[in-house]
C-alpha cells in the first residue's frame, strides 16, 4: 500500500502541470513562440540548432496564385505554421516523371498542383489552426529516416521527445510512427512511445497508442527495449540549449536524426504530454522535484546532472549489489596487440568454453604472426592427444620449444567433438565493458566462423551474462 | 410560494419571472459542477459553455429522452455529413454550413415522424433547444479537426452526461425550495471554485490512465 501513495505522489497530472509548471514557467511570450513554427525556425537556427531547411512559404491566395510549383524539389513535407497534433501535413516522397507538378505519397496516392491548391487554400483560412485563425502554409525539407530505425517505423520518421526543466533534460521518450497513427509520431494519434534511459540513450519499456503496455511492435519480434539511440548526449545538449533561447522554463522538444544531417530540432512544444511517464513506467512529478531547486549554469551541465539523476538504474542495480557488469552473448571487444595496437572485434561470450581463443589471422595482426608460423611447424605426429596423457604431452612440448617460439607461455590441448587439436596459448591483453582483462588466450583457425573470437568462462568472472 | 427570501419576493413583485430567477440562481451550481468534473474527475466535455447550454436545453424540451434523442441525432448525422464531405475539400466555414443544413433537415425529419407515430411531445418541442443543438456541430467538427474523430465521439457523450446530471440538479424541486429560501447559497460556489482553481491533485480518471505506474511492481 505504501508503495501506491508513493508511486502516486511521483505522477504529474494535468491539474498539476498546467497550474505549476507550465503557468509559472512558459510565459506567453515564449508559448506564442513555440505555436508559431516559423518563427521557432528562426529562432533555432539562430542559436546555431539545426532544422529542416525551409523551402517556401506561403503566406495569402496572391502568393498561392503566382507561386512557382517547378521551385520545389522532388520530395518535401507541407505544414500550417500553427498546426496542431500532426494536422493538415503533407508528405510526398517523389515526384512523378513526364507528368507536369505531380508529386507521390507514401500510400503511392499522387498529389496535383490543383490538389496542393486546394489543400493550401484551406491552410491559409485557418482549417488547421487553433481556433481557425488565418494561417500561413509553408514547404521545408523532408527528413530521411536512419536505418536503425527502418524496421521500427511505420512510413514517417520517429523522432525523441524530451522534457527540459530548470536546464535539466528530465525524462525522455523515442516516438515512433505506426499504421495506426498513420505515419505521425502522436501518441494520442496511436503511435508507440518507448521510455529511454537518460544515462545511456537506451530504450527501456514501451506504450502502444494511449495505455496499452508491449514488448515488440506489434505483429512483429522486433523487440522495443535495448535500443541505443545514437548522438545520445548530442541530443539531450540540444534540447537543453533550446530552452535556453526559447525560454519555455517547461519545455517538450522534438529531436529528429536524418540518415544525412544527424540531430535535427523538429519542434518546440509548450504543453507537453503526460503519456510520456507510461512509456517510462516512472512518475514526471518525483523527477521534477528533483531538479527545481538545482542552480544550473550550463547546458553541460544540465545534461550531466539528468544523465546522472534519472538514468543506469536498472544495470547499476544489479551491478552494485554483485560488484559485477553485465554484459551480452556478444560483446564488443578491444583487443591490445604486442605494440600497443589496438582492434576492435566482436567476440561471442561462452560459457561452454572454458579458455579464451582467438583466431590465426587476427593473432597475426596483433603481431603473433611469428609464433604461429614457427608453432606450425613443430611435427605433433609423436605426441598421442588423449585426455590421460594431455599433462605429459603438454609438458613436453612447452618444454621443447619455450625458448625458440617467442610468446608462447603454454600450450592448450583442446578435446572437443570436432576433432581435438593442440594450440598455441599467449598472453593477451583486452578491454571488455571497460575492464581491462589479462587472458591466456589460445590461437585457432576461426576464418570460416561468425566471431573471429570467444571468451571463455576463465576470464568471465567479472562479469554477468544477460541472454536476450 | 410560502418560504422565499424577501429579495426574491422583491425581485417577482417587480415583474422577474419566477423561472428566469430560478434559472440565475441554479446557473453557478451548474458551472461548478462541471468545473468539478473537469478538475477532479477528469470528464472534459466540449468546454464549459457547451454543456452549460446543453442542460438549459434539456430542461427547456418536454421531456429529457427527446432531447437525448435529438442530441444523439445531431452527433450521428455530423459524423456522417462530416464523413461524406471530407472528399469535397471545401473551406470551413461553407463545410459547416452545409452540415448544420444537413442536420437540421435531420432534426426535421425527426420531428416529422415522431409526429406520425404519435410522438407528439417529440414534434411540440421548442425551436430554441432544437437550435441550441443543431449548432453544436460547429464544437462537434471543431474538436474532429483538432483532436480525431474518436475524441469528438467521446468529449459528445461526456457533455451529454455532464449535461444530463446537470438537468437533474437543476429539476431537483428540493433544491430549488432551499435556493429560492437562500439564494446567497449561489455564490458559495466561489470558494469551492477557487478550490478547484488551485487544485493541483491527480484526477480520477488519471488513476486509471497511469494505473500501469501506481500499482506496485
Amino acid at each position: 500500500m505504501t508503495s501506491f501513495f508513493k508511486a502516486r505522489r511521483n505522477i504529474l497530472g494535468m491539474n498539476a502541470r498546467n497550474l505549476r509548471f507550465i503557468r509559472p514557467n512558459n510565459l506567453r511570450r515564449a508559448r506564442l513562440l513555440a505555436d508559431d513554427k516559423l518563427l521557432s525556425k528562426k529562432f533555432l537556427e539562430k542559436a546555431e540548432l539545426p532544422v529542416p531547411n525551409l523551402l517556401a512559404k506561403i503566406s495569402d491566395f496572391e502568393e498561392l496564385e503566382n507561386f512557382n510549383w517547378d521551385s520545389l524539389p522532388e520530395s518535401w513535407v507541407l505544414k500550417p505554421n500553427r498546426g496542431f497534433g500532426g494536422e493538415g501535413i503533407l508528405i510526398v516522397y517523389g515526384k512523378k516523371k513526364n507528368v507536369g507538378n505531380t508529386w507521390i505519397k507514401a500510400d503511392g496516392s499522387l498529389v496535383t498542383a490543383e490538389d496542393l491548391k486546394t489543400h493550401i487554400r484551406n491552410i491559409i483560412d485557418g482549417s488547421f489552426s487553433l481556433a481557425g485563425v488565418p494561417d500561413v502554409a509553408f514547404f521545408e525539407e523532408r527528413l530521411k529516416i536512419l536505418k536503425l530505425f527502418k524496421p521500427y517505423a511505420y512510413k514517417g520518421v520517429p523522432d525523441i521527445r524530451i522534457i527540459v526543466y530548470n536546464k535539466v533534460p528530465v525524462i525522455a521518450m523515442l516516438r515512433l510512427p505506426t499504421r495506426e497513427s498513420d505515419g505521425k509520431a502522436n501518441l494520442q494519434q496511436g503511435a508507440i512511445g518507448v521510455g529511454i534511459d537518460m544515462a545511456t540513450g537506451v530504450t527501456t519499456t514501451a506504450v502502444f497508442g494511449k495505455g496499452k503496455m508491449i514488448e515488440y511492435i506489434p505483429g512483429t519480434r522486433l523487440l522495443l527495449s535495448g535500443i541505443k539511440i545514437p548522438h545520445w548526449k548530442d541530443i539531450l545538449l540540444m534540447a537543453v540549449r533550446a530552452q535556453e533561447v526559447s525560454r519555455l522554463g517547461f519545455l517538450g522538444a522534438d529531436i529528429a536524426i536524418d540518415r544525412d544531417k544527424g540531430t535535427v530540432f523538429l519542434e518546440l512544444n509548450a504543453r507537453p504530454g503526460l503519456s510520456i511517464q507510461i512509456a517510462n513506467m516512472d512518475g514526471l512529478l518525483g523527477r521534477l522535484r528533483r531538479v527545481e531547486d538545482l542552480k544550473i549554469k550550463t547546458a553541460e551541465k544540465g545534461v550531466s546532472v539528468g544523465m546522472n539523476l534519472f538514468g543506469g538504474e536498472i544495470e547499476e542495480e544489479i551491478e552494485d549489489i554483485s560488484g559485477k557488469k553485465i554484459i551480452g552473448t556478444v560483446e564488443k571487444v578491444k583487443l591490445i596487440g604486442k605494440d600497443g595496437k589496438e582492434i576492435e572485434v566482436e567476440a561471442k561470450i561462452d560459457t561452454g568454453a572454458y579458455s579464451t581463443s582467438i583466431d590465426a589471422n587476427l593473432a597475426a595482426s596483433l603481431g603473433f604472426g611469428e609464433t604461429l608460423e614457427k608453432f606450425s611447424q613443430i611435427d605433433f605426429s609423436t605426441s598421442e592427444v588423449t585426455p590421460e596423457k594431455e599433462l605429459e604431452t603438454k609438458k613436453k612440448i612447452l618444454e621443447g620449444y619455450k625458448d625458440e617460439i617467442p610468446d608462447l607461455t603454454d600450450v592448450a590441448v583442446i578435446f572437443s567433438a570436432s576433432g581435438s587439436s593442440i594450440r598455441p596459448v599467449v598472453n593477451l591483453e583486452f578491454i571488455l565493458d571497460e575492464k581491462k582483462i589479462l587472458s591466456k588466450t589460445n590461437i585457432v583457425e576461426r576464418s570460416d566462423l561468425k566471431y573471429p573470437m570467444i571468451i571463455g568462462r576463465r576470464d568471465l568472472k567479472k562479469f554477468l551474462i544477460e541472454v536476450k | 410560494m410560502g418560504n422565499v427570501n424577501s429579495s426574491v419576493t422583491l425581485a417577482l413583485a417587480n415583474g422577474v419571472p419566477l423561472d428566469t430567477l430560478v434559472l440565475m440562481l441554479i446557473l453557478p451550481i451548474i458551472v461548478t459542477m462541471i468545473a468539478f468534473f473537469r478538475q477532479v474527475v477528469g470528464i472534459k466535455a466540449f468546454g464549459i459553455y457547451t454543456p452549460a447550454i446543453i442542460t438549459f436545453a434539456l430542461l427547456a424540451t418536454n421531456q429529457i429522452k427527446y432531447g437525448i434523442t435529438i442530441f444523439v441525432t445531431v452527433i450521428i448525422v455530423g459524423t456522417i455529413t462530416r464523413y461524406l464531405l471530407k472528399k469535397a475539400r471545401l473551406l470551413y466555414l461553407p463545410r459547416v454550413a452545409i452540415m448544420i443544413t444537413v442536420v437540421g433537415f435531420s432534426i426535421l425529419l425527426l420531428l416529422f415522424v415522431g409526429g406520425t407515430w404519435n410522438r407528439t411531445g417529440l414534434a411540440s418541442v421548442s425551436i430554441f433547444p432544437i437550435l441550441i443543438m443543431i449548432t453544436l456541430v460547429e464544437k462537434f467538427i471543431a474538436v474532429q479537426i483538432e483532436k480525431g474523430n474518436r475524441a469528438a465521439v467521446i468529449l459528445s457523450f461526456e457533455t451529454l452526461f455532464i449535461s444530463v446530471i446537470g438537468y437533474y440538479i437543476a429539476s431537483w424541486p428540493q433544491l430549488i425550495k432551499i435556493i429560492l429560501h437562500y439564494p446567497w447559497i449561489s455564490l458559495l460556489t466561489i470558494p469551492i471554485n477557487i478550490f478547484l482553481g488551485k487544485w493541483t491533485g491527480l484526477r480520477l480518471s488519471e488513476y486509471f490512465r497511469f494505473r500501469q505506474i501506481i500499482k506496485p511492481r
